[in-house]
Parts: structure tokens; C-alpha cells; sequence
């Protein structure tokens, strides 16, 4: 655990926003950061990704920060979303790429008796995860919703136009990015995935032609306008944090 | 930034968009900060999807995603404005599926039920027709009207040849031609109900569920691996890690930051630290527990230089040198400035190569010397011992090559006459009557008589033509024959014979090679194919001179020690069995004397050697009827392979043979025949450009008796 240094910021940084973002929201942001950097460079998917953000973000629903080191319970998620995701990884791996995110430019570590125990607090902090989750580790994600919408959707474009606009990718980006956040475990998977093509489509300008009901409604009957609209806002937020946490 | 996106985005948002913050709240002064922000990463033209969409024909039985019915269905756009735009979508090299509703001279019409492949439309409703002129519809094989073959309702898959958005008009065609590459594999023509796709069907049916329920009971739905299958369709590439965050761009990762290069690293840390307590053991004496060591090192990090160097060691020293020397190559693969392995390595080489000398291989301890030489100029122990060794090959090479020129002097033949030829021809068939009528003998002495007789025989055949080449080669022959059958005693003949042009490997083979071939007559007792060997060698010697075959018994001897096996085929070879045959035909004389009937230095050896107790006669039969595959194949082989001086010379030989063989050749060996030919051109080809059979088969002859006596002094 000396090997993880917490963060020490400074309070309030001229932030005179509406939105007041504590230190808890700023050190969740950058543990979050974290993951999906450490989840690039160990070359997971999104799916485990995603599923290792979301387990932190419903530890720390039910946990407070003093009491856990987040960065070791971020670490410990990404392990158990390897499994759950049958992207396995190992625990060497994971070790080595935070301690270089946290020394970077280091040698990687000797094999020797420190090491050993950085990877019992690992292990122990799983279980940890685990117990506090009530052991439901598996989350329905919200990405194979979008790509079946996106399909949907294309469907309806010129296919020309289609292949001009990047509304996939920045569909996907938009919702990889959305795990910075505690909205990806808020909110039902089809509706944020919704809200991540609504916008992309909206950055875009591209229109759909219009029907009887709005081709957001109709990929997804119970969710509202004024939901995407708050999902959106949200997501808009957390690019707003980046500027102000990192 | 693309313009085009841009200018999209900015005609959909309005002025606000350069407004940066909006007085007015709502979503949609967000989402222009937004796009304002993050303008340069959404309209940059990498972030484009790089895959051109391809469409590709569903498998309809397995579902790796949820097919799901357009979206326009849902939402139920009006007829109008889906009319629009399908015709704005459709295109060329699109499949289409409708139903006949009327048939035509010119071709029939269709009412569009739906498209099938990448383009998900379902336009039954919109009561569109397309045409399908008589000359896109395939001909039928019979004669008959291709249309007959359609009928009034039938489901058609077609493709779109054309489309008139202005007249809303659109062709279409049942040539698979008109469908765009990736669709090659459709059916295009009748199909039925259950061909239908499946985004039409389920929508068909499912007009009143609702999208969601729809996904949600699809079977592809429930695919844990749909996403990747997905993300490969729609052209996501997910080692390019979108991301709209800043910090998340991919030129911010490092290389070295990645798990598996730190993880590489680590471990070679690890396996070095392995390794000097391996050394350590080592040193101390303890080669047990030096080896777990090194091993250990070796699973941690594979290819560990360090480790492999010091295996290497331990197995030289050990005395395992094969593997020691695999390992310091596999450590100079990784790393070819090793200092320490390439020392190692020389030293090794340079001791496996001593080893391999003590065993006689000495062909492949002079490639190893050579490569010791090649790491390290200045390895003065590797030069010494190459030296010493080339001396050593030298040595054996001369011995050789005298005995070979001894027999070459003796095969000097003049023939390149067809008249020759068909001399040999009826001499061979002589030869065969007289081997049958003969009893089988075993000395020499009957066998010289059968020879004797069969030789006049074959004297008065070749009468007109041998008389001018024949006295000359006869009395070549009678030196020959005499100094065959001194040398055939001698195991070191003394004749010069020319330095064959490949270096001591061919040598070694050869010699080898000789004494396998004799053994292996040995073994096979009368093979048809010697007595091809034995004909061709007849052919040959009878071309030459009526006499010859009285003064040469030893003409056939030299045979090739390879009649029948297709071993090596190199010249060398064959310059290096001559000496060899000779010697062992020497030995034996019964074959002397068949060889004097048999044309195919080859044959005649083997003959004697395999069959010692055998007929002269019938020897002379095979050796004749060799003699004409020999010649057969002499001439292909000669063609093939070396055609140098005595080619020429060899296929006017292979022509005499020729008539000869195709007389008798069938059942001979084929292989032995070409053994043979090589031999002989081999023979040529070393030694003088004169080309007398009955030289070569002296020297094979002589030859073989040469390898009959290595091997069998081997054996002792």
C-alpha cells in the first residue's frame, strides 16, 4: 500500500460553478481515469473495462473514501472484471502497470517479498469487492444495445452519408468515456446508450426522417426526453471534470 | 477537420454554435459547447471509420447479432416519404426480392417485396415494380424460352442492374454479375418462402411488438460474443481507443508502459538473477543444480540470452556438444554480438568437428570447421583443424582420382554412330540368346568363353562398322583390359584421372555411395535392373569393338556401385566409385567377365558382385537389356543432368542403346539404368572427353570391386 500515493489537492480551486465538486467526485474521477488507462494499456476490451468501472463506482455507492484506498480497490476491480468478463488477467500484469502509472519511468518491480504482498492486497481487497457487492459481479453493459441501435439506425441512412459521418465511433468513444462517471450505474443500459447516440447524432447534425414517433422512442419505449436530456448534461459534465481534475 | 462534417453540424445547430456559452439553459446549448470544444477531435478526418462498409449476405442460420426489422417500420414513416427514400438508397449491385406479378415477352415484371443483403428495407406496402428484361434473365440450357421458366407469383432474388430516380424506375437482372463482389455467393433466381430475410420476416409478423421486445427475444441478442462481432461490422477498431477525453488521446500512451513490455522486462530481470546463481552452482561444481537453474532462467524468459550462453556451456562441458551448440545458436539468433557465444560456440564446433573426424564424417566436420572459421577469423584451432583435415580429404581425393584416370584411360571410346548402336544392339541380343543357352558359371573362366562366343558373335554383327573404331578401341581395349586387370587387383590405381570439380563431400559420398551400391547388389541377387546396367555397358562395349568384349573382361566391371539406387547422382560420385568398383571387381572376377558382355559399366559390376554364381548369359541378357534402358535412359539422363564433354558422346551411345532398348528395355530397373547413365556421364564428364563404354565399364567395374573391398574391410 506505500506504493500508492493519494492524491492531494488543494481545496477549492476558484470553482465558483453551480455544480461544487467535491473531493470525493475529483478522486473518483481520476481513480476512473485511472482504470481506463491501466485497462488500454493491459489491452482489455471494453467490456471488462466497463465492467471493472462499474464495479468501483457501486463499491463506493455503499463505502466511504477514508476508509478504503480507492486506487487498491480500483486495481482490485480491474482483476475481478477480468474474470467476470473472461478477459483473464494477472495479477503480475495489473501490478506492473500501476506502479508505473504511479513512478513512470521506473524499472519494473523485483520479484521479491514486496511484491508478494502488494499482490495479497490485491487478492484481499477482491474478496473485499466481492463481499460488499453481495456478490453480483455481472452487469448488463450498455454497448451491445448501442451497436444494435446503431445498426437500426444506419439502416435508415444513405449509406454514403453514413460512412461520411463518424457517428459510430463517436457513439463508442462517448460511452467508453461515460464510465468516468457513477451515470453508467444509474441509469438503465438502454437509456444511456440512447443518450450516446442522441448526442452523437446531434454533434453531427444528422437527421433521421420522421415518423409517428421519434426513432429514439421507438428503439426505447420507456425512456423520455427530458432523460436523455439529463443523461446528456451528465455526460457533458464529465468532460467538464477533466479539465478541472487532471 | 472535414468541412463537409462541419458544415453539416453547423446547418443542423444554427448560429448558435459559435456562441460558445448560451445564455439560454438546455440540452442543446450543451451539446454545442460541446461540439464547440471538442470540434477538432469529432470533425478531424481520422476519426472516420477507415473499413469501407462492405455488405455481406447474412447466413441466415446463425444469428451472431439481432437482425431487427427497419427501423422506418417502427417508426412508421409515411409511404411517401419512405418511397423517397428508397429510391435515394438503392443502388446498383443491390439484392432486391419481389414477386412476379406479370410476365412478358420482353421480360416480366416484379412487385418489390423487400431488399435483401446490406440494404434493410421492407417495401411491400409501397407497391413498387421493377423490370426484369428478357436479356438478364439467364438462358436456360434448353432451347426453349427462358422465361417459361418463371411463373406468375413466384419469389425472385435479383439484383438492381439500374435505377431512374427521376422516372422511379428500376431494372433489375438475375446475372450474378449485376451484384457488387461480396455478394457473390447469393441465389439468384426463384427462391422460396424460407429464403426470405430474416429482418423482413420478423417484421412481417411482429408488426405490433415493439422494437425493444423484439431485440430482446432475438437470438443473437443473447450472443455473449455479439459486441466484437459487431464492432467488426460496423468498422470500430478498438486498439485505436476512442476517446473524447483530452488525456485519453493515443499519443499519450508510451510503448513501454504496456503490460507486456514491462511484464518482458521483469522477467528478464528475474531470469538473469536465475542465471547467476546458475553460474554460481556452476563454478562450485554443482552442475545439478547449475542446469535447474539455467532452466528455470529459461521458462521465466524463453530465449534469455545470458541463460542459453550458459547452458550451452554446461552441456560442453558436460560433453552433450549437439545441444550445447544449439543453444549458443539460438543465443546468437536473439543476439549476434554476443562476445561469450560466439567464442563458446567456436570452441564447441571445433571440438564436435574433432569428434566427427574420429568418426569418419568427415565431410560434415569440415562444414563445421568452416563454420567456426566464418564466427571468428582469428581462431587459430579452427584453422589448424580445417587444415589438417582438407589435407586429409586432399589425400584420399588424389588416391582416388588416379584410380579413376586409370580407369578413364582405359574408357576411350569413339562411338557416335547409329551403325554402332545397332551393333550393340544385335550384340546384346546375342548376348541374351547365349546367357540363356549357357549354364550358369561361376569362374571367370566360362564366363570369359560365353563371352568369348558371344563377343564373336557380336564381332561379325559389328563388322561393318567397328572395323575402323574397333581395331583403335580394341587395342585401347587390350591395354585397358590389361591394365583393368592389374588395377583390378590393386586397390590404388595409379592413373591420373582429372580432380573432380566438387569438393571432398562428393568424394566421400561416393565412396560410400560404391560400397552401398555393392552391398546392395550383393543382396538382390540377379535384379533385372542390373542386367539392364549390364546390357547398356554390353551396349556399349560392343559398339566400340567386336574385340572388345574378348579383350575387356573387365570392360564392365567398373561398374557404378549404384546401379538401381537412386542415390547420389553427382560426377563425383561416380569418379569416386570408379577406383572403387574397380578394386572390388577385381575381386571378382566372375563379374569380369559378364562385364565384358554387358555394356553398362554399372550393371556389369553389380552383376558380378550379385550374382557370382549366375549364368554369364543371362547376365549378359540383363546386362543387355539394360544396356538398352541404359541407353534410354542414358540419353534422358545425359540431357538432364551433365552435359559436359562426353555428353555428346554418351548420346550417340544412348541412340545405339536406344534401338536396342526398344527391343528388350521394359522390365529393367528404371532407376538402376539411370544410375547407370549418370554414372557413365559422370564418368565422362571427370574424366577425358573420349567416350568409350567399355571404358566406363571397366572403370566401374573396377570401381565396384574397390567398394566391395572397403566394405568389406569395413566389416572387419
Amino acid at each position: 500500500m506505500e506504493l500508492v500515493g493519494r492524491s492531494h489537492e488543494g481545496r477549492g480551486s476558484g470553482d465558483v460553478a453551480k455544480h461544487e465538486l467535491s473531493q470525493d467526485i475529483k478522486t473518483h474521477f481520476r481513480v476512473c481515469r485511472f482504470i481506463i488507462e491501466t485497462g488500454v494499456k493491459l489491452r482489455m476490451r471494453s467490456m471488462p473495462v466497463a465492467t471493472a468501472c462499474a464495479l468501483y463506482h457501486k463499491f463506493f455507492e455503499s463505502a466511504d473514501l477514508p476508509a478504503y484506498e480507492p486506487y487498491l480497490v480500483a486495481m482490485a476491480a480491474i482483476y475481478l472484471a477480468g474474470k467476470v468478463e473472461e478477459q483473464h488477467l494477472r495479477a503480475r500484469d495489473i501490478i506492473n502497470v500501476c506502479h508505473r502509472y504511479f513512478k513512470p519511468g521506473c524499472e519494473p518491480l523485483e520479484l521479491d517479498g514486496k511484491f508478494w504482498e502488494l499482490r495479497d492486497s490485491v487478492v484481499h481487497c477482491e474478496l473485499l469487492i466481492l463481499r460488499k457487492l453481495n456478490f453480483q459481479v455481472s452487469f448488463i453493459h450498455p454497448h451491445k444495445y448501442l451497436l444494435h441501435y446503431l445498426l437500426s439506425v444506419r439502416g435508415l441512412l444513405n449509406r454514403h452519408a453514413c460512412a461520411r459521418t463518424p457517428i459510430t465511433e463517436t457513439a463508442w468513444a462517448l460511452l467508453k468515456d461515460s464510465y468516468h462517471g457513477p451515470v453508467c450505474v444509474r441509469h438503465r443500459p438502454q437509456h444511456l446508450a440512447l443518450s450516446v447516440l442522441y448526442l452523437a447524432m446531434n454533434s453531427y447534425g444528422v437527421e433521421l426522417p420522421a415518423g409517428e414517433a421519434e426513432w429514439w422512442q421507438v428503439l426505447c419505449e420507456d425512456v423520455t426526453k427530458a432523460e436523455i436530456d439529463a443523461i446528456v448534461s451528465e455526460l457533458m459534465e464529465l468532460y467538464n471534470m477533466e479539465a478541472r481534475c487532471t | 477537420m472535414d468541412r463537409d462534417l462541419l458544415r453539416q453540424s453547423l446547418s443542423y445547430h444554427g448560429q448558435s454554435l459559435f456562441m460558445g456559452d448560451a445564455d439560454a439553459p438546455g440540452g442543446t446549448s450543451i451539446v454545442e459547447q460541446f461540439v464547440a470544444r471538442k470540434a477538432d477531435l469529432l470533425f478531424s478526418p481520422s476519426w472516420k471509420s477507415t473499413s469501407i462498409v462492405q455488405y455481406e449476405l447474412q447466413e441466415e442460420t446463425s444469428e451472431p447479432y439481432a437482425v431487427m426489422p427497419p427501423l422506418e417500420q417502427f417508426m412508421e414513416v409515411p409511404e411517401q416519404e419512405r418511397k423517397d427514400l428508397f429510391y435515394r438508397d438503392v443502388e446498383r449491385g443491390d439484392v432486391i426480392i419481389g414477386r412476379i406479378t406479370s410476365i412478358r415477352e420482353f421480360g416480366f415484371f416484379v412487385a418489390l417485396i423487400c431488399t435483401g443483403g446490406g440494404l434493410e428495407r421492407d417495401v411491400e406496402d409501397l407497391e413498387l415494380t421493377a423490370l426484369c428484361p428478357i436479356r438478364e434473365v439467364p438462358s436456360t440450357r434448353s432451347h426453349d424460352d427462358p422465361l417459361s421458366y418463371y411463373q406468375i407469383g413466384d419469389l425472385i432474388r435479383a439484383g438492381v442492374k439500374d435505377v431512374d430516380r427521376y422516372q422511379e424506375k428500376i431494372t433489375i437482372s438475375l446475372h450474378l454479375s449485376s451484384l457488387c463482389p461480396s455478394m457473390g455467393k447469393t441465389k439468384l433466381g426463384v427462391i422460396s418462402k424460407e429464403d426470405l430475410p430474416l429482418h423482413y420476416s420478423r417484421g412481417a409478423s411482429d408488426c405490433c411488438e415493439s422494437y425493444e421486445k423484439i431485440l430482446e427475444s432475438s437470438l443473437g441478442f443473447s450472443n455473449p460474443t455479439n459486441v466484437d462481432v459487431l464492432l467488426v461490422k460496423l468498422g470500430i477498431d478498438e486498439t485505436l481507443s476512442p476517446s473524447l477525453m483530452r488525456g485519453l488521446q493515443k499519443k499519450h500512451f508510451l510503448e513501454e508502459d504496456f503490460a507486456d513490455n514491462i511484464r518482458k522486462k521483469q522477467s528478464a530481470s528475474w531470469a538473469l538473477k536465475c542465471v547467476k546463481t546458475g553460474v554460481d552452482h556452476f563454478k562450485a561444481g554443482r552442475h545439478v543444480e547449475a542446469m535447474n537453474e539455467y532452466n528455470k532462467a529459461l521458462e521465466i524468459d524463453t530465449n534469455n540470452v545470458e541463460a542459453l550462453v550458459a547452458r550451452g556451456a554446461l552441456y560442453a562441458t558436460k560433453g552433450s556438444l549437439v545441444k550445447a551448440i544449439d543453444d549458443f545458436e539460438l543465443a546468437l539468433e536473439t543476439c549476434p554480438s554476443h562476445r561469450n557465444a560466439k567464442k563458446y560456440l567456436c570452441q564447441t564446433l571445433v571440438e564436435r568437428g574433432g569428434q566427427l573426424e574420429e568418426e569418419k564424417k568427415l565431410v560434415t566436420a569440415e562444414g563445421l570447421y568452416k563454420k567456426a572459421l566464418t564466427l571468428d577469423d582469428s581462431f587459430r584451432e579452427a584453422e589448424d583443424a580445417l587444415r589438417k583435415l582438407q589435407m586429409h580429404i586432399q589425400k584420399t581425393l588424389k588416391l582416388r582420382e588416379q584410380e579413376m584416370a586409370k580407369e578413364q584411360e582405359k574408357a576411350k571410346t569413339v562411338e557416335t554412330s547409329a551403325e554402332k548402336l545397332r551393333k550393340i544392339l544385335k550384340e546384346e541380343k546375342r548376348m541374351k540368346r547365349k546367357r540363356r543357352r549357357s549354364s550358369s558359371s561361376s569362374s571367370s573362366s566360362s564366363s570369359s568363353d560365353a563371352t568369348s562366343s558371344s563377343s564373336s558373335r557380336q564381332k561379325s554383327k559389328k563388322k561393318k562398322h567397328k572395323r575402323r573404331h574397333s581395331s583403335h578401341s580394341h587395342k585401347k581395349r587390350q591395354r585397358r583390359v590389361s591394365s583393368h586387370g592389374y588395377r583390378s587387383d590393386e586397390e590404388d590405381a595409379e592413373e591420373s584421372y582429372p580432380a573432380p570439380a566438387n569438393t571432398s563431400a562428393s568424394f566421400i559420398n561416393q565412396k560410400h555411395a560404391v560400397a552401398q551400391l555393392f552391398e546392395d547388389e550383393r543382396s538382390q541377387g540377379m535384379s533385372k535392373s542390373s542386367g539392364s546396367f549390364c546390357a547398356s555397358s554390353a551396349a556399349e562395349v560392343l559398339e566400340d569393338s567386336r574385340g572388345r568384349f574378348e579383350d575387356d573382361p573387365f570392360e564392365c566391371s567398373p561398374c557404378p556401385a549404384e546401379p538401381g539406387k537412386a542415390k547420389d547422382r553427382h560426377g563425383d560420385k561416380c569418379l569416386g566409385s570408379k577406383p572403387l568398383e574397380r578394386d572390388v571387381n577385381g575381386r571378382e572376377r566372375v563379374a569380369h567377365s559378364d562385364h565384358r558382355k554387358s555394356d553398362t559399366p554399372h550393371m556389369v559390376c553389380k552383376k558380378r558382385v550379385s550374382s557370382t554364381s549366375e549364368s554369364s548369359a543371362h547376365r549378359r541378357y540383363s546386362s543387355s537389356s539394360a544396356g538398352s534402358e541404359y541407353s534410354h535412359k542414358s540419353e534422358t539422363q545425359s540431357r538432364d543432368i551433365h552435359s559436359q564433354g562426353m555428353s555428346s558422346h554418351r548420346w550417340s551411345d544412348a541412340d545405339k542403346k536406344e534401338s536396342r532398348d526398344s527391343r528388350r528395355s521394359e522390365g529393367n530397373g528404371h532407376r538402376s539404368c539411370n544410375d547407370y547413365s549418370q554414372k557413365s556421364r559422370r564418368f565422362s564428364e571427370g574424366g577425358q572427353k573420349k567416350e568409350l563404354p567399355s571404358n566406363l565399364v571397366d572403370i566401374f567395374s573396377q570401381i565396384a570391386q574397390f567398394e566391395k573391398e572397403k566394405s568389406t574391410k569395413q566389416k572387419k
